[in-house]
């Protein structure tokens, strides 16, 4: 069976890469009710959590192999 | 709603993934077992999401802010009370039955358990309602597309269930699963964020309660008696109706949700399955229902935020597409959306796939064909995707051309589950019950939800036989249909078992509590156990019905 963290976590480090850079890049995208930076906010927590779902892949994947 | 090019890059990069999971498992399907039941096979962490995401569809995310905006916090009842409870009571009670007896599907645990014609009778109405589901999933997309894409309602109809079709023809349920929790993840990232920035820009909870009325912000104070509150419910009728027969009626017999604990990889898994799963939905009202609250407040200060409007009144099914394009910036306005669209499509695909086993084993190779090598059914399988999508794509134009055909088809759903429970409960814990009892005493239940719709009026629905009593809301309406109709299924049932042949004992082992040995797993950490997860679990429901009471 296919490890569903490695296209879970791939995803979400790339969703939060966009965001980031988008935060980066563009700061004062504008959106009505807030001047907050949310792009780089919301895209931080995305670049983490997919680290992390593909550290726990890749630590179970070298468990396997062993 | 505009959205920017790197919205859109956001929306494709979703597809592909969605795709690519589908064309990895492909070649891991080559039994029909695998094709519909994931080979048993799937670790619990994904089963329990999957199985919480398959019942969290676009209309809930956008029927509960809206219902949020409408009613305030005690839209919670509907997580804390009509949930909670009975994804425990399924996990720890009835799941030893469900995967102990190696049953592929709800109806064919009724075959083994009772006997042929009351399989029938839920196979069919089952298959029935998951194609309308998955219809009208995809209306309300074609809907929201339309709406916020500007495409026309073939187009989206069109793509979203080529799409579906695509990764469920591929990868059968493990690809539906794998994406529902791929899709259960986005909601997270996507609908946090508005939700506190909803509140904080309302001044926390505090200040989002200084400028509504009390009742929008205590989920029990207020209810004592119907016209204390919005919703028009009161006690006896929410716990009664809504915390026991409806939330028990659904999470304990509705395939589409159990076919999800049925794929884990044990029995203990199985078991965990749901109780895991309760967590992360007693949060969801902090996701789907806070924001809606919080809109209500906002709509009430200086800050240039108002309610959307329609026909005069508010639009509450606009109030979270209009929080997201005022809060979210070209970027995170494509993930919202994109989680939107996700939980639209997997809604469809969990339908589909549920649909797929249940015609294959329960109707093809009961009625149609029985007997033939497994290939067989592994296509018989595959063409039943197709034709489920197909299906689902004319409910879909039916619901869009016949608007009120979505209400007829809710009152059909609830006449036909509200007595199911009653069913399960003496199946699973009473060695009497009969066949010739479940049947009848589902077919008698039935009938009463249907006369007790005929006869009560409420909004001005129903009463189609005659008005005996009248109801402040629809709502407390359809709790006590749910009453009456799972206590005449559950009358008829002991009568009619007590007045038929029981069956032998033996013949009941591993179907029936009291007849089956239940294994203990001692020497696990507790929270590999179902039962002290439950109790844990448990007590966090209730620490959050204290804290909003």
């Amino acid at each position: 069976m296919m490890d569903l963290r490695v296209p879970a976590g791939s995803f979400f480090v790339l969703l939060g890469l966009i965001l980031v850079g988008m935060g980066i890049l563009t700061p004062g995208e504008p959106a009505a009710l807030t001047d907050a930076n949310v792009n780089l906010y919301c895209g931080l927590p995305m670049l983490v959590f997919g680290g992390f779902l593909l550290l726990l892949a890749w630590r179970a994947a070298r468990r396997t192999s062993q | 709603m505009k959205l920017a090019a790197i919205d859109y890059v956001i929306l494709s990069l979703y597809f592909a993934f969605v795709l690519g999971i589908g064309w990895m498992l492909r070649k891991k399907i080559s039994t029909s077992g695998d094709f519909l039941t994931s080979g048993h096979s799937v670790p619990v962490w994904i089963t329990s999401l999957a199985f919480l995401a398959a019942n969290l569809g676009a209309q809930e995310l956008v029927g509960m802010s809206g219902n949020g905006a409408k009613y305030g916090i005690m839209t919670a009842h509907f997580y804390w009370v009509g949930a909670v409870p009975a994804m425990i009571f399924v996990g720890i009670f009835m799941m030893p039955f469900y995967y102990g007896s190696r049953a592929r599907s709800v109806p064919e645990y009724l075959k083994l358990r009772f006997d042929e014609k009351t399989r029938g009778l839920n196979a069919l109405s089952f298959a029935g309602m998951t194609i309308f589901s998955s219809g009208i999933s995809m209306y309300a997309l074609g809907l929201l597309l339309k709406l916020v894409l500007g495409w026309s309602f073939t187009t989206s109809v069109l793509c979203s269930a080529a799409i579906v079709l695509a990764y469920t023809f591929l990868g059968g349920l493990t690809s539906a699963i794998y994406n529902e929790v791929l899709q259960f993840f986005l909601i997270v990232f996507g609908f946090t964020p508005l939700s506190v920035m909803a509140v904080m820009k309302a001044g926390g909870w505090s200040g989002v309660a200084s400028r509504l009325p009390q009742v929008m912000t205590h989920s029990w104070k207020y209810i004592a008696h119907t016209n204390e509150n919005p919703m028009g419910i009161e006690i006896f009728g929410l716990v009664a109706g809504l915390g026991f027969v409806m939330s028990f009626g659904y999470w304990c017999t509705d395939f589409l949700v159990i076919q999800r604990a049925m794929a884990a990889n044990s029995m203990s898994a199985s078991r965990r399955t749901p109780v895991i799963a309760a967590l992360p939905k007693m949060m969801m009202p902090f996701i789907v229902i806070i924001p809606g609250i919080a809109a209500l407040a906002l709509s009430k200060m200086a800050v240039g935020y108002a309610l959307p409007m329609k026909n005069g009144g508010p639009d509450y099914d606009q109030v979270l597409t209009t929080l997201m394009g005022q809060f979210y910036p070209a970027g995170m306005l494509g993930v919202g959306l994109t989680g939107l669209m996700a939980s639209f499509m997997s809604g469809m695909a969990g339908n589909v796939t549920a649909f797929n086993t249940v015609f294959t084993y329960d109707i093809y190779q009961t009625y149609i064909r029985p007997g033939a090598p497994d290939h067989h059914y592994l296509t018989v399988g595959r063409i039943t995707t197709l034709a489920g999508v197909a299906l689902s794509i004319c409910t879909a134009y039916l619901a869009q051309s016949y608007n009120s055909i979505n209400d007829l088809l809710q009152l059909v759903f609830s006449f036909v589950n509200a007595p199911l429970f009653g069913t399960f409960l003496l199946g699973m814990f009473w060695k009497r019950a009969t066949g010739h009892g479940a049947f009848f005493g589902l077919l008698s239940g039935t009938c009463a939800a249907a006369l007790t719709h005929g006869l009560t009026v409420a909004e001005g629905k129903g009463g189609w036989l005659g008005q005996v009593h009248e109801f402040p809301s629809t709502m407390a309406q359809n709790f006590w249909i749910a009453i009456m109709a799972w206590t005449v299924c559950f009358v008829m049932t002991i009568a009619v078992s007590l007045a038929s042949a029981p069956r032998p004992e033996r013949e009941l082992v591993g179907l029936v509590y009291g007849l089956t040995p239940l294994k203990h797993d001692e020497g696990v950490s507790w929270y590999k156990r179902p039962v002290p997860l439950a109790i844990v679990i448990g007590l966090l429901a209730l620490i959050l019905n204290f804290w909003f009471a």
